[in-house]
């Protein structure tokens, strides 16, 4: 099996690799693969190359280290180790299972029947995941700052085991999952050991770091990463850390003798994790079973997984068409996202949020929330309608449908947007809250009524920044169908990669064409009352501004209209 | 003529799928339109249903013109595609209710338990495509389309995945269908389907119409076949197949 599985492996990825060249010859897959291929030059050989030159010019002494990072290579075992456990917890916490346990269809017609023990399939599994975890440790390997060929190497295999491990405890999380709700006592009992032994170990690590951090915050990164050290080497705490430790050692330590030590050591952690996977043999059975036979009833190429749940959101036998499409949408939300999973994300937000508050200005945690919530609102901003896809580019494989329903052009194309505009604008509020409740900590000098000014502004300006983009996005899906990948496609791929920087690039070219008119008039009232209201004056402006983005993105989605009615579906066929 | 198609033709590029393809649907008709892989059968179905541009031609549904007056082409005609794209993640119901927003139909209720009834989906209601069957999934598009009282029926391989019980059912809904006054145009590779259920037949080949007549005026056409053929073997002669049979 291990020698079919090694077949099956090089057999695919080198025809992908031919298919990958072959389809060069498309202008769309040429070009995003020169622009993929240069964000690649650019972001990692480029940015190398520029660092050891500006450091043989600067000479030598402006090549060392700085002590920061100096001080975070040096407690590097011991963050990396608090970080893997933290992930270990949080797999266990957060929704979603593992893609080792998710066969191909190809594999479940031809490997299932075989006479294969399932434990070989799932080592089947993981050798057929080594051609993207090792190509991600190259990536890592390439973008270590500042070292030479053979370290960067180094640095790509230690990677490589860490990524291993991860991907196959995940998948033993997934199994383990599954007998949680048994009604064995023994089995129970394996299944809730980890949960437990594990909830400790985090307990007994946070009460540390607590008791090291509290009411003395560190006075910057050196002294914060020496205590983070410090707390890594306390008895208990290291005992607990020592297997995270032993797993991501290798990429700090030492050529030869120590790198080549703990990379023996790592190699062991790994193999306990197998053997832990390859012991959860029944539950593999019973998970790879499932797995088939959802993937055989969702048919080909199908990902997703829906589960009927009342939306308690009946759709009423009259009204607006675009009402029609933004129920659907709603639906599919409701029916895709796993509310348990959804409960605990929102309980694991609404915790941070509470610990940085009742930690006190000092700690600083709250100022680390502040910035990831602010971060977080504009990437949801920007980047979720890019990422949310439940508007024409999904349905474009439902165009044969959808053209035949009675519904004016312009009325679908607005339909489309609603729902995934609305949705993105309401995470994008959440997160705006969070960071306003931390703004006292990220940004203490600026008063609170010109935070608050800020935020709600903020809040005004984001449906009109999602919506432009949603409206952009399904533009493109109507005027260039074949540059859309349909549904939950993923094309993978340096030129699919230079597709998605092309799309995502002239997506905020042209919504920052399109803001121009709302800016400059929203900046002209901001200007005329300010000196009245002074920074509340950030408000109306904001609505005047949010006002002329949404009357151009009526006007845009009228003016789309005539391009749904003209949409070929063969063009979109053909993407596919 | 609830269908009129005059002169449509329809080109990919450089070929034609449809050349030049004229006839008329009256109200209670039930018309076969068969012809070989290829033959433009679908790109007429799909074209008439305003989901193909024509490039060349005029399609009227009801007077309506599917390009100039799309929306009131639309309301009165129901297609029925042969590939069931459902949306997966809507439920039987939804999908009939969706439908039935779509096209302003008040009696949803009234209409909905019958139509279930009629196409056996009873107990499926709740169901995700996901968990149907091929044809229960051709059945939720047919469903779909009987939602409402269209005027014109289209329908494209009907019968595809469903089984005995089903076929027999198809037939009469489409029999009771027309005798309510519906333009239905079909089309099938299933010729007995065609011969047993349709008023007439066109019979299509490389985008063109080669035959249109009654099934009567097909067989007793001495050019065509010999007295008594079937409408198969009118079909091979006239595609120039019936050597290869």
């Amino acid at each position: 099996m291990i020698g079919a599985s090694f077949y099956i492996t090089l057999c695919t990825a080198r025809n992908r690799l031919r298919v990958r060249l072959r389809r060069l010859r498309e202008p769309r897959y040429l070009l995003g693969g020169i622009v993929g291929a240069a964000y690649l030059y650019f972001t990692v050989f480029a940015r190398r190359n520029g660092r050891s030159s500006a450091a043989r010019r600067a000479g030598r002494a402006a090549a060392q280290t700085p002590p920061s990072m100096a001080a975070m290579a040096v407690a590097g075992p011991a963050l990396g180790g608090m970080g893997l456990l933290a992930l270990t917890a949080l797999c266990w916490i957060l929704p979603g299972s593992s893609g080792l346990l998710t066969f191909s269809d190809a594999e479940i017609q031809f490997l299932f029947p075989a006479p294969v023990p399932r434990r070989k399939l799932l080592l089947h599994r993981i050798l057929r995941s080594q051609l993207g975890l090792l190509f991600g440790s190259m990536v890592v390997g390439l973008m270590t700052p500042t070292v030479g060929g053979f370290t960067r190497l180094r640095v790509s295999v230690a990677t490589w085991v860490v990524l291993v491990t991860a991907k196959v405890y995940f998948a033993g999380v997934s199994l383990s999952r599954a007998k949680l709700a048994s009604r064995q006592a023994r089995a129970l009992r394996v299944a809730w050991t980890p949960i437990i032994v594990l909830a400790t170990a985090v307990t007994i690590v946070v009460i540390a770091l607590t008791r090291a951090f509290a009411g003395a915050p560190a006075s910057g990164p050196v002294e914060l990463f020496a205590r983070i050290r410090d707390v890594a080497s306390q008895a208990v705490v290291r005992e607990i850390l020592w297997p995270f430790v032993i797993i991501v050692r290798p990429i700090f330590a030492e050529w030869p003798s120590a790198y080549l030590r703990s990379l023996v050591l790592a190699a062991g952690v790994l193999g306990a994790t197998v053997v832990w996977v390859l012991q959860s043999d029944q539950a593999f059975e019973e998970a790879a079973a499932t797995a088939a036979e959802r993937r055989a009833a969702a048919g080909s190429g199908e990902r997703a997984r829906y589960r009927v749940r009342s939306g308690a959101w009946r759709l009423p036998p009259i009204g607006r068409p675009e009402g029609a499409f933004a129920w659907k949408a709603a639906v599919q939300t409701i029916r895709l996202v796993d509310r348990r999973g959804l409960i605990r994300v929102v309980a694991l937000l609404f915790s941070l949020t509470a610990i940085s508050v009742s930690l006190g200005r000092g700690s600083g945690f709250a100022a680390i929330v502040g910035f990831f919530a602010s971060i977080g609102t504009a990437m949801a901003i920007l980047i979720g309608p890019q990422v949310l896809r439940m508007d024409m580019r999904q349905d474009l494989r439902h165009l044969e449908l959808l053209k035949s329903w009675p519904v004016a052009p312009a009325a679908v194309v607005r339909g489309q947007l609603l729902w995934p505009g609305a949705l993105i604008t309401v995470c994008a509020w959440g997160l705006l809250t969070i960071a306003l409740g931390m703004s006292w900590a990220v940004v203490a000098r600026l008063a609170w009524s010109l935070r608050l000014s800020a935020a709600a502004s903020a809040a005004i300006v984001a449906p009109a920044l999602v919506f432009a983009q949603l409206t952009i996005h399904n533009g493109v899906a109507l005027l260039l169908p074949a540059w859309v990948p349909l549904g939950n496609q993923r094309p993978r791929g340096l030129d699919a990669m230079g597709q998605r920087l092309i799309m995502l690039g002239g997506t905020w070219l042209l919504l920052a064409v399109a803001s121009v008119p709302g800016a400059v008039a929203g900046g002209i009232v901001w200007f005329a009352l300010q000196w009245i209201v002074g920074s509340a004056a950030l408000i109306p402006a904001a609505l005047v501004a949010t006002a002329i983005v949404a009357i151009e993105v009526l006007l845009a989605t009228e003016a789309l209209g005539p391009a749904y009615e003209r949409i070929d579906i063969l063009a979109v066929e053909r993407a596919e | 003529m609830t269908i009129s198609v005059e002169h449509f033709s329809r080109t990919y590029g450089d070929l034609t799928a449809v050349d030049d393809l004229s006839f008329e649907v009256a109200s209670g008709e039930i018309v076969g339109l068969i012809g070989p892989n290829g033959a433009g059968k679908t790109t007429t179905l799909r074209s008439l249903a305003g989901i193909l541009r024509p490039s060349a031609g005029r399609l009227r549904i009801d007077g309506h013109e599917i390009v100039g007056d799309a929306l009131e082409a639309k309301r009165c005609l129901a297609f029925m595609p042969d590939e069931p794209h459902l949306f997966e993640y809507l439920t039987v119901e939804e999908h009939l209710r969706l439908v039935a927003r779509l096209y302003t139909v008040t009696d949803f209720e009234a209409r909905v338990r019958p139509l279930l009834e009629e196409l056996q989906l009873n107990g499926k209601e709740q169901s995700l495509p996901g968990e149907l069957s091929r044809g229960m999934r051709q059945k939720v598009i047919i469903a779909c389309g009987l939602m409402r009282s269209a005027t014109t029926l289209l329908f494209d391989e009907p019968l595809t995945g469903l089984d005995p019980l089903g076929i027999r059912r198809m037939r009469t809904t489409i029999a009771a269908r027309a005798r309510d006054g519906a333009a239905i145009l079909l089309s099938s590779h299933l010729l007995h389907l065609v011969e047993e259920v349709c008023s007439r037949v066109i019979i299509m080949d490389r985008g063109r119409k080669i035959a249109d007549g009654t099934f009567a005026e097909l067989a007793a056409h001495a050019e065509l076949a010999p007295a008594g053929s079937s409408l198969e073997q009118i079909f091979l002669r006239v595609t120039g197949h019936d050597g290869a049979a």
